[in-house]
């Protein structure tokens, strides 16, 4: 395996910053239930995991999975707002969603890729006011929900409205993501 | 019928058609009191016309029928069957701006019920114009016997020029000049300019009479009171000069029409291939065929204009492609750099030199395309002074006042978008100077001044800026009145305002909320004050400056960048973050060491060539780290009249630089006007100097 | 089969680029255009055209005079021409007719009349 001391440098060399979605939806398959009966046609959905939980988002709602480019901070903006990044000539906000949905206590600062453990990527989101990344500590991939069987949000405070609700697949708890108040 | 891109492209050219028309109809206001010149006439008609045809085909019915009614009058006065009033000159001006203000509507403006009332009001005063005058009786042309086979190729505009001609006893001319076909435009043109002085041209008449393949005969119909041989003379070789209408009356053939007897339109003969039952004299086609002709050359030539139009979004594209150049440069030049130096062994070194030459000519050619497409973007600033010289002629004549508006420098040209943007301010301006700086004939004559008032509208070009002046000899402004009026509205403190002196005490007026008179005359427009003049042009990063003199006059400078598209940054490091500052509004760098820092009320100051500015720590404003320093490096920021020093921690250079505005929900962030790409793909973000300073002036010059 | 080639005169570039695009759809055809009367005096002996489709109202030489050397011109003489204007006047019209235009169109007009009479006078 590499010396870890270069393994920064080796992951900024291949910096590619538009590993796309479809590499993602191959794996969709292994994740998804097997043996389902599938009555409806199940939702796809992006999972990823922030600290010990697991997120989900619409696939739908996903442009592009970047590993994490350079990130310029902001001055005078909120705290859950790490700063801009450059997608190929765009300047996109990228949010600390962890530090938004009160995961952590305290900001973290990050600049770039070297901040950062490797798994550690960008999700960027569509949204209609201005397309957005996401910093999420790793991206596990698709996995597929029936709409049917998603719960509503728990109450769980103002800190969670983020939380559109929850669903269930393979044993595991997807927390999903409302993503225009994630942003807000 | 219309496909998708039909409305843009409507509108792009029938916004083209009806610049041209302002243009025109301008000149032609300016001219008022005198005999229209016929050419003026019939473009501004042609341009009428053309819109009319051309919003009739895109189903914009408003529009033409406006159109339509403004062309029946300008067909009317063109004809000569109606006179230029003023009444008909000032529905003319007043249709030109409806039509405008429709224009705006079919591209996605809110429609307005003022536009449809003004519109109905036009659409009955032009009809009752156009149908001032009747028909001449006895036709001229009758008389000095006009060969029919040349008259029946005249539009009814041609013949009413020739009637103007032998009405006032000009003899009527036919010049025959034969040309090569390849180049007989310009030759025409040649001869044209040459005929011009000596008279009119009424019509141009392609020949074929000299029916070999690579030249082409014209007559020119050529009204002229000068003697033949002048003419010939003046045309020497070019052509040849034949009297019109001394000729004899040739008897008609059978086949050519009484040209006034009236007429049934011939049947549709499909396919018309092999015979032209029109023509007696009729060629057998084998030995016309032209099978054999024209096979050889085929250029291409589906379309010759010289011209293409340019949505200004693939401009900003092309410069966002060179931006992108721009950064691969500087990386370039960053690795010959780095090579050069690491030259212990000779082999790198003499590649960074390589690479440094090339790197230099990457530049050249770099700065060559930059320049190219900047240029395209360039559009003289006479687009709008033509607009600001009609709206500016009929508010003198509403306001009552005597006044000589004069504009100079039309055709220094500005980024486009700059020069669209340009339009509001400068019209508040004037409109300044109508409503206060010039006084009525009365109190000017009692004031030993000329009873015409002067206000100029100037541009110029100082190397990479653009200097609007307007101004105006009137009042000028009362720094007493103003101070006393800062302070009612509570604008500044008493105690202020005496410190102030003159220049600032001036640019209180750009203040917000802040008007010299109560009432608000019609002609300044409600609500709007000199202080979103000063915005707009902010935005623009443009300084506006005062020079006022009590009873001489006021003139505003305005002093523009030429383009917004690339501008030179310059790069600046505030604790651990990089900042560029655009250099259009820096004005100089010093450095000053901590001590030399002094406080005013609690405010720290700088003395800069005598003058004090407030001082202020980009890393303070932005919440960053403080370092301690030795020195602190001030950029000294002009914009407006505002100046500020600017303390940051070091100066990393200079770069071109083309800011992109931060993404959706980052938008507003207050002192950031977007980001740039340097050399390492980082995001650097760019200091919004307009906003900053802005913002900082704000709770010194506001009462607590 | 060889497209017949058509040539548009019309100095206004939208309104060209409709009457292009109508008879583009006539089919069968390859469309000319010139920009004003001088361009085409320019490109008329260049090509071999099977319909000729003008304006009246032109910067440099006018519609009519167009329509009159073309008909004048052993070369071209048998060439069908249009007139397409916005100029309703009956004196031009007349002219243009007497002068030997085989169709005088006054805009503004459907677009599929002008199609149609492309099909009819080159026999589609």
């Amino acid at each position: 395996m590499a010396n870890p001391r270069f393994e920064a440098q080796l992951a900024r060399f291949f910096y590619r910053p538009d590993e796309d979605v479809g590499a993602w939806l191959e794996l969709a398959p292994e994740i998804a239930e097997a043996g389902e009966v599938a009555e409806e046609l199940p939702e796809e959905f992006l999972a990823f995991e922030l600290g010990a939980e697991v997120y989900a988002v619409p696939i739908g709602a996903v442009r592009e999975i970047l590993k994490v480019p350079a990130i310029t901070g902001v001055p005078r903006v909120a705290e859950h707002v790490l700063g801009v990044m450059n997608v190929r000539g765009e300047m996109l906000p990228v949010y600390d969603l962890k530090q938004r949905l009160r995961l952590v206590d305290a900001p973290q600062r990050v600049t770039g890729p070297t901040d950062l453990p490797r798994e550690s990527r960008v999700v960027l989101l569509k949204d209609p006011e201005g397309d957005a990344g996401i910093l999420v500590d790793r991206v596990q991939g698709v996995v597929r929900l029936p709409l049917s069987k998603l719960e509503p949000a728990p109450n769980l405070g103002a800190d969670r409205r983020a939380v559109a609700g929850l669903g269930r697949a393979g044993g595991n708890l997807y927390i999903l993501l409302d993503v225009e108040a994630a942003l807000a | 019928m219309a496909p998708p891109r039909a409305l843009s492209e409507f509108v792009a050219e029938a916004n083209e058609v009806l610049e041209t028309l302002a243009h025109d109809v301008a000149v032609l206001d300016a001219q008022r009191g005198r005999e229209p010149e016929p050419d003026l006439l019939n473009a501004i008609f042609r341009a009428a016309h053309s819109l009319k045809g051309l919003s009739g085909m895109f189903g914009q019915e408003r529009i033409s029928t406006l159109a339509h009614h403004l062309e029946d009058v300008l067909d009317a006065l063109r004809l000569g069957k109606v006179l230029a009033s003023d009444a008909l000159l000032d529905a003319i001006l007043d249709g030109v701006d409806v039509l405008t203000l429709m224009l705006r509507e079919a591209s996605g403006e809110a429609p307005s019920d003022e536009t449809a009332r003004r519109a109905t009001a036009l659409t009955e005063t032009f009809v009752r114009l156009a149908s001032g005058g009747q028909q001449t009786a006895v036709d001229v042309l009758d008389e000095v016997g006009l060969d029919p086979a040349i008259r029946s190729v005249f539009t009814e505009y041609e013949e009413h020029r020739l009637r103007e001609n032998v009405k006032k006893g000009i003899a009527l001319w036919k010049v025959r000049a034969v040309f090569s076909l390849d180049d007989f435009d310009q030759r025409l043109a040649g001869l044209n300019a040459t005929l011009k002085p000596l008279g009119e041209v009424i019509s141009t008449l392609p020949s074929s009479q000299p029916g070999d393949e690579t030249s082409i005969a014209f007559d020119l119909i050529f009204g002229s009171p000068r003697p033949q041989h002048e003419i010939e003379t003046a045309v020497q070789t070019m052509a040849s000069v034949q009297p019109l209408t001394n000729k004899p009356v040739r008897p008609r053939l059978v086949s050519e029409p009484e040209p006034d007897a009236p007429r049934t339109r011939p049947a549709p003969r499909p396919p018309v291939f092999a015979s032209d039952v029109s023509s007696p004299e009729l060629t057998p086609l084998s030995s016309s065929s032209p099978s054999g002709v024209m096979q050889g050359a085929e250029p291409s030539l589906r379309s010759l204009a010289q011209t293409v139009r340019v949505d200004i979004a693939r401009l900003d594209g092309l410069m966002n492609v060179i931006g992108e150049l721009l950064t691969v440069r500087a990386n370039i030049h960053r690795l010959a750099d780095v090579a050069r130096q690491a030259g212990a062994t000779p082999l790198p070194k003499l590649w960074g030199q390589e690479l440094q030459k090339e790197a230099r000519a990457l530049e050249r050619k770099l700065d060559e395309l930059q320049a190219g497409v900047l240029d395209v973007r360039m559009v003289p600033l006479g687009q709008v002074f033509d607009k600001l010289a009609r709206l500016m002629r009929r508010l003198v004549r509403q306001s009552g006042k005597d006044v000589h508006f004069e504009v100079s420098g039309g055709d220094v040209e500005l980024d486009k978008l700059i020069v669209e943007e340009l339009s509001d301010p400068l019209m508040h301006l004037l409109r300044n100077a109508l409503d206060h700086g010039v006084e009525t004939p009365d109190r000017r004559i009692a004031q030993g001044k000329d009873a015409r008032g002067l206000i100029r509208l100037k541009a110029q070009q100082l190397g990479n800026q653009v200097q609007i002046e307007v101004g105006d000899d009137g009042a000028g402004m009362d720094e007493g009145r103003i101070k006393q009026v800062a302070i009612e509205r509570g604008l500044v403190t008493r105690e202020l305002t005496d410190e102030l002196e003159r220049r600032d005490l001036l640019n209180l007026v750009f203040l917000p909320g802040f008007s010299t008179r109560k009432d608000v005359s019609e002609l300044s427009g409600r609500g709007v004050g000199l202080d979103v003049v000063k915005t707009n042009l902010a935005r623009l990063s443009g300084l506006i400056d005062i020079d006022s003199r009590r009873g001489e006059g006021t003139t505003f400078v305005l002093t523009l960048p030429l383009t917004l598209a690339i501008i030179r940054a310059l790069i600046v490091g505030v604790a651990d973050r990089t900042f560029a500052v655009p250099l259009n509004s820096v004005t100089e760098i010093v450095a000053v060491k901590p001590a030399e820092l002094r406080t005013i009320e609690r405010r720290e100051v700088l003395e800069v060539r005598g003058q004090t500015l407030p001082f202020v720590r980009l890393s303070r404003i932005f919440g960053l780290q403080e370092l301690p320093v030795e020195r602190h490096f001030v950029v000294v920021i002009g914009l407006a009249q505002e100046r500020l020093g600017l303390a940051v921690d070091a100066l990393l250079g200079q770069e071109d630089i083309v800011t992109k505005p931060l993404g959706g929900r980052l938008k507003g962030v207050p002192g950031i006007a977007g980001a740039t790409e340097l050399g390492d793909r980082r995001a650097v973000l760019v200091l919004d100097v307009a906003a900053l300073v802005e913002e900082l002036k704000r709770p010194q010059a506001a009462v607590g | 089969m060889e497209p017949f080639k058509v040539l548009i005169v019309e100095d206004s570039r939208a309104t060209r680029e409709m009457l292009a695009a109508a008879v583009d759809l006539a089919g069968g055809v390859e469309v000319y255009t010139a920009v004003s009367g001088f361009e085409a005096l320019k490109v008329l002996p260049r090509h071999r055209f099977a319909l000729i489709i003008t304006d009246i109202n032109m910067p440099d030489i006018n519609g009519l005079e167009l329509i009159n050397f073309v008909k004048k011109n052993p070369n071209y003489r048998h060439v069908p021409l249009f007139v397409v204007t916005t100029e309703g006047r009956s004196q031009d019209r007349e002219r243009g007719l007497q002068l030997g235009a085989s169709e005088y169109l006054v805009k503004p007009f459907e677009s599929e009349t002008l199609t149609a009479l492309v099909q009819r006078y080159l026999k589609r």
